[in-house]
């Protein structure tokens, strides 16, 4: 009380809150000057000594607050527990981060390239060709690029089957099956092993013991697209059955007759490469000339110089035409036809002038399949003396050999019961044969697949010993006479699976003993892979050939060469014999009906492959089916425009509601379609009965009749009466005039080596500096390509190279007809039709043209064509760059126009705003995602993922990054290992797989670089260049040796 | 003392008093809502359900349910998205502009044009918003400072603009129109009985008292803000068009945008307005407050703003011819002729021709009609748009990569589905808010004793 009144009195209030304030203590005024007066536990509990309980309530609720709201937090989110395993011992040769290269031989053909094999952590990720290998020279087609993913394909067994049951123990089946062919031996019930053409010296071997230990064996191999024509007519000229081996480097003339050389006849990527070397203006010797004749518009036919439409079941007559043109020149004896058969413009007789003016260094092929066809070709490439230069029957190839007599005695064998046991390696009959397979398999008492896949012909197998694929086997391959190629494994065994020969050598009772071997102990994955069995078998064999360290080398260079043939083959032809044929074939009437294999599936064996389906076709630009190609001639008489489809009945097969399609430059009164479609058993992607999967297209092969002929005549074609979309990447086919693929022709550029390119370079008025890293002796590097439209194809074979190297989604049918197919590099491909006075290539002239056609449709069928690869052009003042407003793209110091996805918010201006539209965007997340049920949802899809690129998420922007994940990766050893960047070549996907080499990627920094020199060439241009973007693309002009004849 | 002009008709007919004005306008607000608010906020809402549905749908599963490819990247977002800022400039126009002209018509139909502006420019929002592949990191697009490392926005990008302009549209349009507001609202204040309402329009009036102080301020901060909205409204469309404009792509690249999309987007707001008021009028019983007079005024910009997009269609082909760039040429010949002609000859007929009726007294002082005419106008500035952004972008450059494009139905639903936040908000502003600007009408009365 008397405080308060002090306070109220002297105005001057004091208030103290304990005795220790009131008495002034000198303690307490001590630590009042502390911001704490206390000292804090704080440290002491957070010291060792701290958890004695001497915190106080405060700091507990503390600690407590701050554990459970720290535990609350990290048991919110919900993550994945994903394992990383380290190694416990690491492999000798791996080394994370780092790929091994192996040389092995691809296997998604009996063709045999040689291929390098790109592993990462012991998977491989990539195929490309073999710089060694005489057969892929370097590239790789489309077909063995993605082969890789069947590796790692859903559908493959994971066990041997045994009845239709899963067994784990392969000694189960190896019992039940050894005990059935033991009964049939000792019976002597006939088997018949029933594969495709065979060319591994090795196999061959382990075949021949099988046969040893089993004498009632036969083995019969055959081809689903046969070249039993070319068999036959070798056979009956030259006593010889063998395919020679085609020297598209020596031929300066090429007349082909439907054979689709650069796409799928025989050995593509060779004859790619090889027939690129002349197809350049600047070689020595010029370019050589190319006339192609065919009713279907094949790749091939699209490169020709000189490109005729023929109907194909004359082809007989036009061939013999040919011969009596040469003949007649030569003053021999013609073939006795009352009139020759010749095309508009007398163009066989051009033809023949041509390749006698070439004669020795010319080359003639037919793609049929007729041998009467085939014995007229030799002639004619006899009498122009071709068997000295283009054409080698002495070091044959062994690539095809199959027999089609052979196989239909097994087929007629197994009806009638004659045959009592089949064995099928490597070949699908019920797929790729007559229909009736499955009911003669169902016949025999044993049966046995070696398929990867339960497919239509393992399904009805009794017994399904799975293959490795060839990425897992030990093998070898001569694809030509004293070529020898070898395949070695670069993974485990993905499943329980085992190689074929394996099993044949098993069963045979002979496999090789693999005690005291010196390499049994060398790594747990060396081991496990030089252990196989037949490693040993194909060592011992290959050692007794080369020797043993030759063979370690042979081994790792992929490649080895034996002894070759010497001398000549003797022609003992006669084709005057074929009179009767030859005129029969130039009377033909009615419409054909034209099989071919499509580029990219091609004769069906990948039947799960997404990325082979969503390959566009190289001429149609349809994905995901395939359909009646039509010409416009029968499709204006049918009524039939776009999105419809036709029945289509012939040799007594009938589809209905087949998606047609009308394509340019198709001859009239042929109708063609693709094989290798319609898998009833091939899995989620092709299309699988049993799993509820509609197939992919229709089956085209129950149309060939037992000479496997490609032809087939009379066909009926009515309207469908349904609609059908099919799926393109391209729906406009006219360039409409405009300045974006410069061509000339050879003449005119000898003359001038600026022709077709005169137009000058815009001017450009600028305010701005040229940027530091873009003028000349910058110390960066200044990334370029250039593309050789002389040399490229159009083949595709970069699209799936750079999808599998750069992880680009599959979409699927639905998102292509949506136009959103994802693929970072394309290939534009324009025609124009020709009619009597000029070329069209307006939309609007087309029309007209149409309108006042009679119905013949003569500017439909005669078409020029043009293929121009399209990706990011990096351009340095990109339009792209400029709109996005978060800097999600930008352009790096070396010239690159960068995509930075984690930044990208998904406004699509830039995509817009590309002049190019190469830009492509994620609409939704393509992996992991049961929607696109491809290879990006499952596990075992996933392991072809490229760990040095990003898989893109939803909403996001990508493109082409001129694959800088290699550049990097060239760097980054030029930094470790000291050298010269100069020195070092970085390859971009696309141009590592192109078998013509026609993309060139370098420094334009470096001025004696490749790319510079291309870049100055004279036919070098800039697509679009007046837009002032400047890219970093050149292409070369296009010439064509249209002059010549 | 007011003197009644002999010429010109009278701004608000019926003999109006103050307290006539005050009683009708605020009648809609005091009184329970009509059978036909009721319906309409109905079905007002059932389209802003299918809005709800389609934009689940497409942030959902990825905008890839939408049927843009490849090359016409943008198809009904941005084109809804011109076509709703397009819409938004009436409003602006109206109150700003009309009012730095004394334009004294415009009192009676500002406010509903303001706020049709405000719900126009969220229905645009809506659409660059959501065309973002990933939406939810959309915000990177705003400058902010960042813990991503050096990251910013690039100040080249049209888009960013668009951020800019848009927001401050926004801004600028919801001050305009709330200030405009505050003296109304003190009169709803002083009428509403329940605490709740009493609260919220006392809240929203802050504390108006009528003083000539409060006037005089509020005069001055309307003028103020009309100077700045009128460079708004000039600004905003120039800057959208500049989302083309500033592209290389041949039928975008053009410098006659930014007037051409003004002059269109004045004419697609007056459309609009005059769809709104003909109905309002009638239903709420505004007949005297906004006149055949307002309609004809209104109908007279409509003519001459879609004569000027007219010219503007005309010049561009001219341009196109004049320029010698083939890509150029084809792009407008396309237009015409190509696959998309029908949308080419929709818009030239709603947008050059049609509106040619109005030179006839009687189109422009026949309510239905002017109502039938105002829905064809806004069908022919959205196929301005459509036409501008699809067919320049379907056929561009490189003939390979030409494609066909039809909006998916999840793209029609967000259309459709605007309309619905649209009229959403526009039902509840004439239910709760005065649809006529009370205090100036005031102003402009004959009847003042």
């Amino acid at each position: 009380m008397s405080l308060l009144i002090t306070a109220n009195m002297s105005n001057n209030i004091k208030y103290w809150k304990g005795e220790e304030e009131l008495n002034r203590d000198p303690q307490f005024l001590a630590d009042q000057k502390r911001e704490f007066g206390e000292a804090l536990p704080l440290e002491q509990a957070l010291s060792d000594e701290g958890f004695e309980l001497n915190s106080n309530r405060r700091d507990f609720l503390k600690y407590f607050g701050f554990s459970v709201t720290a535990v609350a937090l990290a048991s919110c989110y919900k993550t994945n527990v994903r394992h990383a395993v380290p190694y416990l011992v690491k492999p000798e040769d791996v080394t994370p981060g780092v790929a091994n290269y192996y040389r092995s031989t691809c296997g998604s053909c009996s063709v045999g390239c040689g291929v390098e094999v790109k592993v990462r952590e012991g998977r491989p990720i990539k195929l490309d060709g073999s710089r060694d290998s005489v057969i892929s020279k370097g590239g790789l087609c489309a077909t063995g690029q993605a082969s890789i993913l069947s590796l790692y394909d859903t559908e493959r067994l994971a066990n041997p089957l045994m009845k239709n049951q899963e067994v784990q123990d392969w000694s189960t089946l190896d019992g039940e099956i050894k005990s059935k062919l033991a009964v049939m031996k000792a019976t002597g019930k006939k088997v018949v092993l029933l594969s495709n053409s065979i060319n591994s010296p090795s196999t061959l071997r382990a075949i021949a013991s099988f046969k040893e230990a089993y004498t009632n064996v036969e083995h019969v191999g055959y081809d689903a697209v046969s070249y039993n024509g070319i068999l036959d007519a070798n056979e009956k000229d030259f006593g010889k059955r063998a395919i020679p081996h085609y020297r598209f480097d020596n031929a300066k003339a090429i007349v082909s007759f439907g054979a689709d050389f650069l796409g799928t006849w025989i050995s593509p990527v060779e004859f790619q490469a090889d027939y690129a070397k002349h197809r350049r203006p600047d070689v020595e010797g010029g370019m050589s000339v190319h006339i192609q004749f065919e009713s279907t518009l094949s790749m091939t036919g699209t490169n020709a110089d000189h490109r005729f439409p023929m109907q194909a079941s004359k082809e007989l007559a036009y061939v013999g035409t040919l011969y009596n043109y040469l003949a007649k020149a030569k003053g021999l004896a013609q073939i006795p036809v009352p009139t020759n058969a010749e095309l508009a413009g007398n163009s066989i007789e051009k033809a023949a002038k041509l390749l006698l003016k070439n004669a020795g260094k010319s080359l003639v092929i037919s793609g049929s399949n007729n041998s009467e066809v085939q014995q007229v070709v030799n002639a004619v490439n006899m009498l122009l003396d071709n068997y000295s230069s283009t054409i080698d029957l002495v070091n044959h190839s062994n690539q095809f050999s199959g027999s089609d007599a052979g196989v239909q005695a097994a087929f007629e064998g197994l009806s009638k019961g004659t045959i009592a046991g089949v064995i099928f390696y490597g070949a699908n009959p019920v797929f790729n044969h007559n229909k009736e397979w499955a009911a003669a398999i169902a016949k025999a008492k044993l049966s046995i697949s070696f398929a990867s896949t339960k497919d239509e012909t393992a399904a009805v197998c009794q017994f399904v010993a799975p293959d490795n694929h060839f990425l897992e086997s030990w093998s070898d391959a001569e694809p030509l006479k004293g070529i020898i190629h070898f395949t070695q494994p670069t993974i485990a065994p993905v499943f329980n699976t085992r190689q074929a020969q394996e099993s044949l050598l098993n069963w045979a009772g002979s496999i090789p003993a693999n005690e005291n071997d010196p390499l049994a102990d060398k790594g747990i994955l060396s081991q496990k892979l030089e252990a196989s069995p037949y490693y040993l078998f194909v060592r011992s064999y290959w050692e007794g050939v080369l020797g043993a360290a030759e063979f370690q080398k042979a081994l790792e260079m992929g490649v080895a060469e034996t002894t070759k043939n010497e001398g000549m083959v003797s022609y003992v032809g006669n084709v005057s014999a074929l009179a009767a044929s030859i005129n029969k074939s130039s009377q033909a009437q009615g419409i054909d009906l034209v099989l071919y294999q499509s580029v990219g599936v091609r004769e069906g064996s990948q039947g799960n492959n997404p990325w082979l389906f969503e390959l566009p076709d190289p001429v149609s630009k349809v994905c995901w089916d395939n359909y009646v190609a039509l010409p416009k001639q029968i499709a204006a008489k049918l009524g039939i425009d776009k999105d419809a489809t036709v029945n289509i009945e012939a040799n007594g097969v009938k589809y209905e509601n087949v998606p047609a399609f009308v394509q340019p430059g198709q001859a009239n009164n042929t109708v063609s379609l693709a094989v290798g479609f319609g898998h009833t058993h091939a899995g989620k992607v092709g299309g699988s009965i049993e799993k509820g999967f509609a197939p992919i297209g229709v089956n085209a092969y129950p149309f060939m009749n037992t000479t496997r002929d490609v032809v087939i005549g009379d066909v009926k074609i009515t309207k469908g009466s349904e609609k059908y979309v099919l799926a393109q990447t391209q729906t406009h086919h006219s360039i409409e005039g405009r300045d974006l693929v410069r061509e000339s022709t050879f003449t005119s550029w000898k003359k001038n080596p600026n022709a077709g390119n005169e137009k000058s370079a815009p001017h450009i008025y600028t305010i701005w500096e040229k940027a530091e890293y873009r003028k000349d002796g910058s110390p960066n590097h200044l990334w370029g390509m250039a593309i050789d439209l002389n040399a490229c194809t159009g083949c595709g074979s970069c699209i799936v190279s750079c999808s599998i190297e750069n992880n680009v989604p599959v979409v699927g049918r639905d998102e292509i007809r949506l136009r959103r197919e994802m693929h970072w590099i394309r290939i534009d491909r324009y025609y124009s039709f020709v009619s009597e006075k000029e070329s069209m290539t307006r939309e609007n002239d087309i029309a007209d043209a149409d309108s006042a056609d009679k119905g013949d449709y003569k500017h439909w069928e005669n078409v020029s064509v043009i293929h121009q690869p399209m990706m990011c052009q990096h351009c340095a003042q990109a339009p792209c760059e400029t709109v996005c407003p978060v800097l999600a793209t930008s352009h790096s110091s070396e010239g690159l126009n960068q995509m930075t996805y984690n930044r990208c918010i998904g406004t699509k201006y830039c995509g817009n705003n590309c002049p190019y539209k190469v830009r492509r965007f994620n609409w939704f997340r393509y992996n992991d995602n049961d929607k696109f049920d491809f290879h990006f949802n499952n596990p075992l899809g996933k392991m072809v993922i490229n760990p040095d690129v990003t898989v893109r998420t939803r909403g996001v922007m990508e493109k082409c990054s001129f694959c800088v994940q290699r550049i990097q990766e060239a760097k980054l050893k030029v930094k470790r290992e000291g050298g010269n960047m100069k020195n070092v070549q970085v390859e971009t996907a696309c141009q590592r797989a192109c078998p013509s080499n026609a993309i060139v990627f370098g420094d334009l920094h470096n001025p004696d670089s490749d790319i510079s020199k291309l870049h100055r060439n004279e036919r070098a241009f800039s697509v679009l260049d007046e837009l002032n973007v400047q890219s970093s693309v050149k292409y070369m002009t296009k010439i064509r040796n249209t002059e010549t004849i | 003392m007011i003197h009644d002009s002999l010429i010109r008709e009278r701004l608000v007919t019926g003999d109006k008093t103050a307290a006539d004005v005050t009683r009708d306008i605020s009648r809609p607000i005091l009184n329970q809502p009509s059978s036909a608010w009721k319906i309409g906020f109905t079905l007002s809402l059932v389209f802003l359900g299918i809005f709800g549905v389609s934009l689940f749908w497409t942030v959902w599963t990825g905008i890839g349910v939408w049927n843009i490819n490849k090359s016409v990247m943008w198809g009904w977002d941005i084109t809804n998205f011109v076509f709703w800022v397009g819409i938004g400039h009436a409003g602006t126009l109206i109150s700003a502009v009309l009012l730095l002209f004394r334009q004294k018509w415009r009192m009676s139909i500002n406010r509903s044009a303001e706020a049709m502006t405000i719900f126009a420019v969220v229905c645009a929002a809506m659409f660059p918003v959501f065309h973002m592949g990933r939406v939810w990191v959309g915000y990177w697009a705003l400058p902010l400072p960042n813990a991503f490392g050096s990251l910013w926005v690039n100040f080249n990008s049209p888009l960013l603009w668009d951020v800019f302009a848009i927001s401050t549209y926004f801004s600028v349009s919801l001050l305009f129109w709330y200030i405009g507001m505050i003296p109304d609202i003190a009169t709803i204040r002083d009428k509403v009985k329940t605490k709740t309402a009493k609260f919220w329009y006392n809240f929203f009036s802050m504390g108006w008292t009528g003083s000539t102080r409060s006037w005089a301020r509020y005069e001055l901060v309307s003028l103020i803000l009309a100077g700045i909205s009128t460079l708004l409204v000039l600004s905003v469309h120039t800057i959208v068009s500049a989302d083309f404009a500033t592209s290389v792509i041949p039928g975008w690249h053009t410098t006659i945008f930014p007037p051409y999309f003004v002059a269109g987007a004045i004419f697609s707001g007056f459309g609009m307005v005059a769809t709104l008021l003909v109905v309002a009028r009638k239903v709420m019983n505004y007949e005297n407050y906004i006149t055949i007079g307002h309609l004809e005024a209104m109908t007279k910009i409509i003519m001459v703003t879609g004569t000027l997009v007219g010219i503007a269609y005309l010049t561009e082909f001219f341009i196109a011819w004049y320029s010698v760039v083939e890509y150029e040429q084809y792009a407008f010949i396309n237009r015409a002729t190509g696959p998309y002609w029908w949308a080419y000859w929709s818009m030239m007929s709603c947008n050059l021709i049609a509106p040619q009726v109005f030179w006839f007294k009687w189109a422009r002082t026949t309510p239905w009609f002017i109502f039938i005419m105002s829905i064809v106008v806004n069908v022919g500035m959205w196929f301005e748009r459509f036409v501008i952004i699809v067919t320049s972008l379907h056929r561009d450059y490189l003939p390979s990569s030409w494609v066909m494009y039809s909006g998916s139905l999840t793209e029609v639903g967000l259309f459709l589905g605007t309309f619905g936040i649209f009229f959403t908000c526009f039902f509840l502003f004439a239910k709760f808010l005065p649809v006529i600007n009370m205090s100036e009408v005031k102003t402009i009365l004959r009847n003042r004793e």
